[in-house]
């Protein structure tokens, strides 16, 4: 299992994928093509889970997204979900300012009951 | 037989399961792209409406700047006719003389417009000529006049460093007012179509006014008086075209000169 960065872009978020698995995401999401954008990322966590390692948080911090990017996160929910224990988490922050942020992280936490996703006020 | 009726049943049990986890994910999904749809619905909205607010902004922003900058260049007109007493309303009644003929020579009205706005700057150059000079009753001597006549270049020279089109067509305007069709005017001696069009345009808008105004050096002339030495100076120091204009359309030049009188 390598460590994983992907560059900030205009219209892609920075990504860094920690062996010791912390996932974080920090800036905008709205590439041309979403699903081929974050399909290493997607591999990377599906490879993350066949490791021995448990314990794997995710902080998110998109400020700006479409909605294809919204579907996205869906799906990395989902994945995340398949292999949930409580040595999983979300951390989903958002800016008090940005509503659409905040609405989106209740989306997920009405969505995935049994994940645990913290809203977090920056 | 018994353990194969229960086989069936264990395969249809098990197909009801798979089915129904499927119909599950299925509606699951659906309802998930219903809500990123309104989401994405909503957002679109309130983007939209702020994208609106914005330009409106920027509009407003724009139409400030260009107001401040008709103000400015306003302004430093008047300020140059305080200084030598004239009548506030001589610079007012140059810019509408100047975009007039502007319109009827076929100029676009966004050039007649930036004429109208830069040609009451055309004595700029006055602020720096000593006042007693510039206010002096009677005729110059030639000497005196030789130095009245620099205002010219001076106005040139104030304004000519500026990019912005509406200073630098008042650069110019300043610059080539006093030239004459002829080329005996000044300061260059340019003749018939070497001076820009605002400056000969400027060139007959001023002296018609300054014709029928007093001055501290002279009564205002009959408008009989003007018209024969329009007439006469027809190619000579006005260009023929814009004498046409003047005579063609006499009324709108009278009509402007009644609106903006001096009180």
């Amino acid at each position: 299992m390598e460590n994983l960065v992907i560059e900030e872009t205009k219209y892609t978020p920075k990504i860094s994928l920690d062996k010791n698995g912390i996932v974080s995401m920090v800036g905008k999401s709205y590439p041309e093509n979403t699903f081929e954008f974050y399909e290493p990322v997607m591999e990377w966590i599906r490879e993350y889970f066949k490791s021995e390692n448990k314990k794997f948080t995710l902080n998110m911090e998109i400020t700006y997204f479409n909605s294809s990017s919204s579907k996205l996160f869906f799906d990395l929910f989902d994945l995340i979900e398949e292999h949930n224990s409580e040595d999983i988490e979300v951390n989903w922050i958002y800016d008090e300012e940005n509503e659409s942020a905040l609405e989106a992280g209740e989306d997920f936490q009405d969505d995935f009951e049994g994940l645990k996703i913290n809203l977090v006020k920056k | 037989m018994e353990s194969g009726e229960n086989r069936l049943i264990q395969e249809i049990e098990d197909l009801k399961l798979n089915f129904e986890k499927t119909l599950n994910k299925l509606t699951k999904d659906i309802q998930r792209q219903e809500k990123i749809m309104l989401r994405s619905d909503k957002r679109q909205r309130e983007e939209y409406d702020e994208l609106q607010k914005k330009f409106a902004e920027v509009e407003a922003l724009q139409k400030e700047i260009e107001e401040t900058q008709k103000e400015v260049v306003f302004t430093m007109g008047a300020i140059g006719e305080s200084r030598s007493k004239e009548t506030g309303n001589h610079v007012k009644r140059v810019a509408e003389y100047s975009k007039l003929f502007g319109i009827y020579l076929g100029l676009s009205e966004e050039e007649s417009e930036m004429l109208k706005q830069a040609s009451p700057m055309h004595d700029i150059g006055k602020v720096a000529i000593a006042d007693a000079i510039l206010n002096k009753p009677g005729r110059f001597t030639d000497e005196e006049f030789e130095i009245m006549k620099n205002h010219s270049q001076l106005g040139f020279e104030m304004l000519r460093h500026s990019d912005r089109p509406l200073l630098k067509c008042a650069s110019i305007v300043a610059y080539e007012h006093h030239e004459k069709y002829n080329g005996k005017g000044y300061p260059r001696g340019l003749k018939g179509d070497e001076i820009h069009i605002h400056g000969r345009i400027t060139a007959i808008a001023d002296v018609f006014d300054a014709l029928g105004s007093d001055r501290c050096y002279k009564k205002a002339w009959s408008d009989e008086k003007i018209f024969n030495l329009f007439k006469e100076e027809r190619g000579e120091h006005f260009d023929a075209k814009l004498v046409d204009i003047f005579f063609k359309h006499l009324d709108e030049f009278l009509d402007i000169r009644a609106k903006f009188a001096d009180v």
